[in-house]
């Protein structure tokens, strides 16, 4: 078990791109999770669920695109900033 | 559409990243391999169930290598140091990494052993994985190889079950043969069938601990890792060609 181990890492690279991007809060999260990655997509989602609680990213869901081979990739994140 | 008050309105904006979500793991793995390969020191990140027979493999090998090289492992386990003390008794120079609830070693945790062991003069260090077929396989720790230990009692099916560790394995000992005779329904043969399903460049090697069967086979096979781990280490000592 450890998608929390891994959801942790994609947290802080999640808010490390929402900081240096100045948003105000992470609107959708997008990974990329390969069959041999030894990764449970069903488990991630759960453990995503778990840590964007009361955090940046509490809204944002967690979209995975499946794919062959051992990626384990954060693809994309859509932000939302403020006009200034 | 809000141009009054000044609270501005929110943008989405897509960022595209394309980045590996380990990839700090991967960095800290880089550093490792980096400094292993600067000591021309071979490292294996030795796999495989709890009970497959990790610790008594490398205690095989300490016995077979003693004065023909210099050993060292880190053992990872969830608590306990009882397999350093065991590798300590064979004559490794061992330290445990504790782990506490965490099911496989990181980078890190591999970094951070190294900072409280003398490593730099050892010709092998094994790092003796927390015992799992899923997670371990997932990190990267710096080793120039990946040894899955399967035991003969732990089923035939077992690569079939757990592709990913074996997929990332470059060689899988079968280890405990010497409990054969009392498995008459396991077959070797339909064990090395599977890993072959699931091993994309397969190499396994039959041994046992105990009578030391093999065990000589398993020394040839790291004795010829050493000239790519000395290929590297002479690649990063030539400057490159300007």
């Amino acid at each position: 078990m450890h998608e929390y181990s891994i959801v942790q890492a994609l947290y802080d690279t999640v808010v490390a791109q929402a900081a240096s991007n100045h948003a105000t809060r992470v609107h959708e999260v997008h990974v990329r999770i390969g069959e041999l990655s030894g990764v449970d997509v069903g488990l991630l989602e759960t453990a995503w669920k778990t840590f964007r609680v009361r955090t940046i990213c509490e809204a944002a869901p967690l979209e995975v695109s499946r794919v062959a081979g051992d990626d384990l990739v954060l693809e994309r994140v859509v932000l939302e900033v403020r006009d200034v | 559409m809000c141009d009054s008050c000044g609270c501005g309105d929110t943008n989405l904006v897509p960022i595209d990243v394309q980045q590996r979500i380990l990839s700090d793991n991967d960095r800290t793995a880089a550093h490792n391999r980096h400094h292993f390969v600067e000591r021309a020191l071979l490292a294996i990140n030795v796999m495989g169930s709890p009970g497959a027979g990790k610790t008594a493999v490398l205690e095989a090998t300490a016995r077979a290598l003693h004065g023909r090289r210099l050993i060292g492992a880190l053992a990872g386990d969830l608590a306990t140091d009882h397999d350093a003390r065991r590798l300590e008794a064979a004559g490794i120079r061992a330290s445990s990494i504790t782990t506490g609830s965490a099911c496989h070693l990181d980078a890190a945790m591999v970094h951070h052993a190294l900072h409280h062991m003398p490593w730099s003069d050892l010709d092998y260090l094994f790092v003796e994985n927390v015992g799992n077929l899923v997670c371990p396989a997932v990190y990267d720790l710096g080793q120039a190889a990946n040894v899955v230990v399967l035991s003969v009692t732990e089923g035939e099916d077992k690569p079939l079950k757990y592709p990913v560790m074996f997929h990332k394995a470059d060689l899988v000992l079968i280890s405990k043969i010497d409990l054969l005779p009392a498995l008459p329904d396991i077959s070797v043969d339909r064990i090395e069938e599977s890993v072959r399903r699931v091993m994309p460049d397969p190499r396994v090697i039959v041994v046992s601990a105990r009578t030391g069967a093999g065990i000589d086979e398993w020394l040839a096979w790291l004795a010829g890792q050493e000239p790519r781990v000395a290929a590297s280490h002479t690649a990063m000592a030539t400057p490159p060609a300007s």
